[in-house]
């Protein structure tokens, strides 16, 4: 029998291995042309270090799509594993899962209504 | 008869009075008259309670016990003693004097040109509504014959004070109150912690706060004397016994004339009441184990106080010095371990209640007059106010105990029974008598001897100093024919008071 | 592979906090789809029902449940019990007066929150929202779903469940918190500063958490109450954790020394908001200290106890002494709060039998004097030059001669205060006076004889502020003195319960004190 902790050990290792290499064989076989975009810390494609204060605010729709992802991104991550143990909950499990779905399409239909959806 | 619900008649109703004062404000104008009346009827029922008590026993009387908060074993349960009858009626009847000398104590001249007339109505009106509620917590304190009560009232006590005080005393009022109410409510809090671990000591249950059930609760000799001290610190603060009697000064010399007869006369005896009525039952053998000590700090203060007196140049803070050398008496005479001393320091209680409340008094009629409370502003005033000079020898004879008067009668038995216990105390205790002979004779020099200063008698003659009025001398009647009373008659009070000293100097039980 | 039981879900339980947080989610619906007319009046009807409502549920609940009813619920991850309904009951109160408080508006129909969230303090935008007369009708949302976090902490009898519930009533009060109509920079820091730490706290909270599972390979409160008691050798993790997951609990409480967010937090907020906050989330936030002291500590509790004395000595003492020193009123009110956290502490440093009923009591006497006195504040105005009423009078000298020109409502501040500083025949005597008695009865009686010492020295702030109304004349301040504006209905209808809360259960506070003694039994 193994130690329950070496699969965990595997996962990290193969984790490591597959961002060093990444960066490492990007640094070996990549072309190597810089641009001034290229430079710039890249910071979920808004500008990333505003100027002066005032002018230096974040436009609210970063924050609204960053908002509206999370509402869809938390619906999929419980969606996936209820989908693996389905066949187990069974009724229980469907009704808790629309429950929630109705829960979180509140916050959409909230958006919606107030003109987060509209973009100009 | 004696089915009525007398104490809580008495506690009721100056307080519904007071509130209804308060709350309505058609009665803001006749708020003095009414105040006047609502006095006199509880003084007329504090009478009437009177006749029918039963003298010669120790016991409780008139009692009455009810559930208050039976989840903390607090119980609403009063009756009164000898000692608590007393002091009763030296309260209730206090305030009515109290009221009509302090007619216009709320007509802040400072303040009156640019006030209209429903807010002067109205400054009325709580001052008046203040002094009733303090009636009623004056009796039930008294009266209180559960721990807890006691507590609550000991310090809800404080709140018309620290008004009365703040609202309506002179210029340096503010610090005053605040100091006076910080002092006490120190002392207080201290008191609570022994509240509380004497109750958990006690047998707990509905009643467990009954003084009854907590009388010998305490058995570890340890424990006794931390509780001792607990409840002795706050009663100190309050009697005032140097070194915690820095308030008193400064309250008295602040608060108006009325207010300080009530602080001092009958307020700070709950200090000494209380050390009578709690200390000395619940905690017996602290108390005998502390009694040197304290005897000590008596006559520390009795003779710290005459001194000081003697070097004040402010009549109020006098006062209150005297009162601090008195205290040292009276706390002498409760611990020296005699039970003639014992009866003597109760005695004492009231009738330095009754030549206080002259003095103080009479010291704010003369300021009203010359306009200044410093001893050294006035001179010869027995040519320009005789009658006033007159009353206030009175009053300061009874206060350092010329025969015939009330204040003799305390001091005297106080001095016999030390003599009977501890030589050295009462040799000592003899000395504070010389000098306050000393203090007060010359004082009195000062102020009322000699040639009058011109401009006090260009006032005379202008008309615009004149001696008291007829409402300033009926204020004084009472007062005077109390103390007359009691030094020519002393045997009704003594009655109700040597039983209870007969138990509490033999370290028993009530 | 385990088979899945569906858990049984006793919904007649879950019933209060499903009214409260669907009554949140309605909101939120209400918001969207009510036109703006009459969506503020539809939000603060149901913000003042649905706690009705609950109170009303917690009640027949209680007659069902206390007294050989309790139980554990959802596989035993909430538990219904005396305390716990107990504290739900106190906390729904506050949200009655609190609510009430914050849907008043002033007499010139200006509200507490600023009229549009998202706009910068004194931009061009604020002031066109200001002049349009927008509001920000969604408080009153996020106040109902802060309530319903508040309302399963107590109930709370897994350490995970009581982290949600953490989260649940933490997040809607950070954004509440940013929300003043008034000083928005001075709000937003607070805001800023109230997320920040309370992440932190949160992240403490679940570290402990981790730890403990370690520990006990459970999360369930009375599991881990019997593993503290068989499992040995790891008791450092076990107490590391412990002391992690406390921390994490008097953050929210606002215990020394996690108290640093407290003066900034109550001074920025809007007044309403901070009343609320100030009373439920500390009732809330002890009713999970109570169950995790009292259910899972007593295996250790000789670890526990050290670290208990330690806060609540430094939380009275500090509290007190660096409430004398402030010159403003709110914050002034905050670090007192610090101070009685201290003090209820007290009640429950010794795990005496009474702790609970107690410390239940006390955040009763203190949460209804709090809502009032800020409820107070709330109306204590400067006046600009036209005679406008503008911002708070927060400064202390401003309140000089409050009493002269306000009779009435300076009284009742007074009467708060008076119960803050536990004098008798007000409610927070009666609190202090059980918290005492619980701690002396349990042998900590050095701890009572420092409270008492600090709530003589902290008797001197609270004096002060009534000097100032009664005894000082406005003249001798060189600000621009106070004007206490007319209540609003809803505002003088929740001063007024708060008064004679206060009052009564100074005066006779034996049906409450019989309640409490009912509730204190926790199911295991």
């Amino acid at each position: 029998m193994t130690n329950p902790y070496v699969p965990i050990l595997v996962l990290m290792g193969a984790a490591a291995l597959l961002a060093l290499g990444g960066i490492g064989a990007s640094a070996v076989i990549g072309p190597k042309v810089y641009s001034r975009a290229k430079l710039e810390a890249y910071e979920c494609g808004i500008q990333p270090t505003p100027h002066a204060i005032g002018h230096g605010r974040f436009n609210i729709k970063y924050y609204l799509v960053a908002m509206t992802f999370i509402v869809f991104d938390i619906e999929v991550v419980f969606l996936y594993p209820w989908a693996v143990a389905f066949s187990d909950l069974a009724v229980f499990g469907v009704v808790a899962m629309l429950g929630f779905l109705a829960l979180i399409t509140v916050p959409y239909l909230y958006e919606w209504r107030r003109g987060a959806l509209n973009w100009d | 008869m004696n089915s009525l619900p007398w104490i809580t008649i008495l506690i009721v109703l100056p307080l519904l009075a007071s509130a209804v004062l308060w709350l309505v404000p058609g009665l803001h104008r006749v708020a003095r008259p009414y105040g006047l009346v609502v006095s006199l009827v509880t003084l007329g029922l504090a009478v009437a309670m009177a006749t029918g008590f039963d003298t010669g026993t120790a016991g409780y009387q008139l009692t009455e016990t009810h559930a208050w908060i039976p989840a903390l074993g607090v119980s609403y349960a009063v009756g009164l003693n000898g000692l608590g009858l007393v002091m009763v009626l030296l309260a209730v009847g206090l305030v009515p004097v109290v009221l009509a000398a302090d007619w216009h104590a709320a007509d802040d001249p400072a303040e009156r040109e640019d006030e209209d007339a429903a807010y002067v109505a109205r400054r009325r009106a709580t001052f008046v509504a203040l002094v009733l509620a303090l009636t009623s917590l004056m009796v039930a304190v008294f009266a209180a014959r559960d721990l807890f009560l006691f507590y609550v009232v000991f310090e809800v006590m404080l709140l018309p004070v620290y008004f009365l005080i703040g609202m309506f005393g002179g210029p340096q009022r503010r610090a005053a109150a605040v100091k006076f109410l910080l002092y006490s409510l120190a002392g207080g809090l201290v008191m609570l912690a022994g509240v509380v671990v004497t109750y958990l000591h006690g047998p707990r249950g509905d009643q467990g706060f009954l003084l009854d059930s907590l009388a010998g609760a305490v058995t570890d000799p340890v424990t006794q004397r931390w509780l001792f001290a607990a409840f002795f610190i706050a009663f100190a603060v309050k009697a005032p016994m140097w070194p915690v009697h820095t308030w008193l000064p400064d309250a008295t010399a602040q608060g108006t004339p009325g207010t300080s007869t009530l602080l001092v006369g009958v307020l700070d005896k709950v200090g000494t009441f209380g050390m009578l009525a709690l200390c000395l039952p619940l905690f017996p053998d602290a108390a005998r184990w502390a009694a040197p000590g304290i005897v000590v700090l008596a006559i520390v203060s009795l003779l710290y106080g005459a001194l000081v007196a003697m070097g004040q140049q402010d009549l109020m803070r006098f006062v209150a010095f005297t009162s601090v050398s008195h205290f040292g008496f009276i706390v002498l005479g409760i611990f020296v371990g005699s039970q003639v001393a014992m009866t003597g320091a109760m005695f004492y209680m009231v009738a330095h209640g009754l030549s206080i409340a002259g003095l103080f008094l009479l010291a704010g009629y003369l300021e009203r007059r010359g306009g200044s409370r410093r001893i050294d502003a006035y001179g010869g005033m027995q040519r320009l106010t005789p009658v006033l000079a007159g009353l206030f020898l009175v009053a300061g004879l009874a206060s350092i105990a010329l025969p015939g008067l009330s204040g003799f009668i305390g001091e005297y038995l106080v001095l016999l029974g030390s003599f009977q216990s501890s030589i050295p105390a009462a040799v000592v205790a003899t000395l504070g008598v010389v000098l306050a002979a000393l203090y007060f004779l010359l004082v009195y020099q000062r102020v009322f001897t000699g040639e009058p200063r011109a401009s006090l008698r260009e006032a005379r003659d202008a008309g615009t100093l004149r001696d008291l009025t007829a409402r300033e001398r009926w204020t004084m009647v009472p007062v005077v024919v109390a103390m007359v009373v009691l030094g020519v008659l002393p045997g009704p009070v003594l009655d109700l008071l040597t039983p209870i000293s007969q138990v509490l100097a033999m370290g028993g039980v009530q | 592979m385990t088979t899945f039981v569906a858990p049984v879900i006793d919904w007649a339980a879950l019933s209060a906090i499903l009214v409260i947080a669907g009554t949140g989610i309605v909101g939120v619906l209400v918001a969207a789809f009510v036109p703006a007319s009459s969506r503020r009046t539809v939000q603060v009807v149901l913000a003042l029902v649905a706690p009705l409502a609950a109170l009303a549920v917690v009640a027949w609940r209680w007659s069902v449940v206390v007294g050989g009813g309790e139980s554990t619920l959802v596989a035993g991850q909430l538990a219904e019990d005396g305390p716990a309904l107990a504290a739900q009951a106190i906390i729904l109160i506050f949200a009655v007066v609190g609510f009430a408080v914050m849907a008043s508006r002033l007499p010139n129909g200006e509200e507490a929150f600023a009229p549009q969230g998202a706009a910068a303090p004194g931009s061009a935008y604020e002031e066109a929202a200001r002049r349009a007369g927008l509001e920000q009708t969604e408080v009153f949302p996020l106040a109902l779903l802060s309530l319903a976090g508040m309302l399963v902490f107590p109930m709370a009898n897994d350490l995970l469940v009581m982290f949600v519930a953490l989260e649940v009533l933490s997040l809607p009060l950070y954004v509440l918190s940013a929300m003043a109509r008034r000083r928005r920079v001075l709000s937003h820091e607070a805001a800023l500063k109230y997320f920040l730490l309370g992440a932190f706290s949160s992240a403490l909270f679940l570290f402990g958490v981790a730890l403990l599972f370690g520990f006990s390979g459970s999360i369930s409160l009375p599991d881990l109450g019997t593993a503290a008691a068989t499992t040995v050798g790891m008791d450092g993790m076990a107490v590391v954790g412990f002391v992690l997951v406390l921390t994490g609990l008097l953050f929210k409480v606002g215990a020394v020394p996690f108290h640093a967010w407290v003066p900034d937090v109550y001074q920025g907020a809007p007044t309403p908001v901070t009343g609320f906050m100030a009373a439920a989330t500390k009732t809330a936030a002890f009713a999970a200290i109570l169950r995790l002291l009292y259910v899972a500590a007593p295996g250790f509790g000789w670890d526990v106890e050290p670290v208990l004395w330690a806060v609540a000595i430094a939380s009275m003492l500090l509290g007190t002494v660096a409430a004398i020193v402030q010159t403003d009123i709110k914050r002034t009110l905050a670090y007192s709060s610090v101070a009685h956290a201290g003090f209820a502490l007290v009640a429950i440093v010794s795990l005496s039998e009474q702790g609970p009923s107690a410390l239940l009591f006390y955040l009763l006497a203190y949460g209804l004097a709090t809502v009032g006195a800020f409820a107070v504040v709330t109306l204590v105005r400067e006046r600009d030059a036209d005679g406008n009423v503008t911002g708070e009078a927060t400064h202390l000298s401003q309140w000089a001669g409050l009493g002269r020109r306000h009779p009435v409502l300076a009284a009742t501040m007074t009467l708060f205060l008076l119960s803050f500083a536990g004098i008798p025949l007000t409610a927070g005597f009666v609190g202090k006076f059980v918290a005492f008695v619980a701690a002396a009865d349990g042998g900590a009686w050095p701890l009572v004889v420092i409270a008492v010492i600090a709530s003589a020295a902290a008797a001197f702030f609270y004096v002060r502020i009534i000097v100032l109304m009664y005894f000082s004349r406005p003249e001798e301040s060189e600000r621009p003195g106070a004007d206490a504006v007319e209540p609003g209905a809803l505002t003088r209808a929740s001063l007024v319960l708060c008064a004679l809360g206060t009052l009564v259960l100074g005066v006779w506070p034996t049906p409450v004190l019989d309640l409490l003694a009912q509730a204190a039994k926790f199911v295991v």
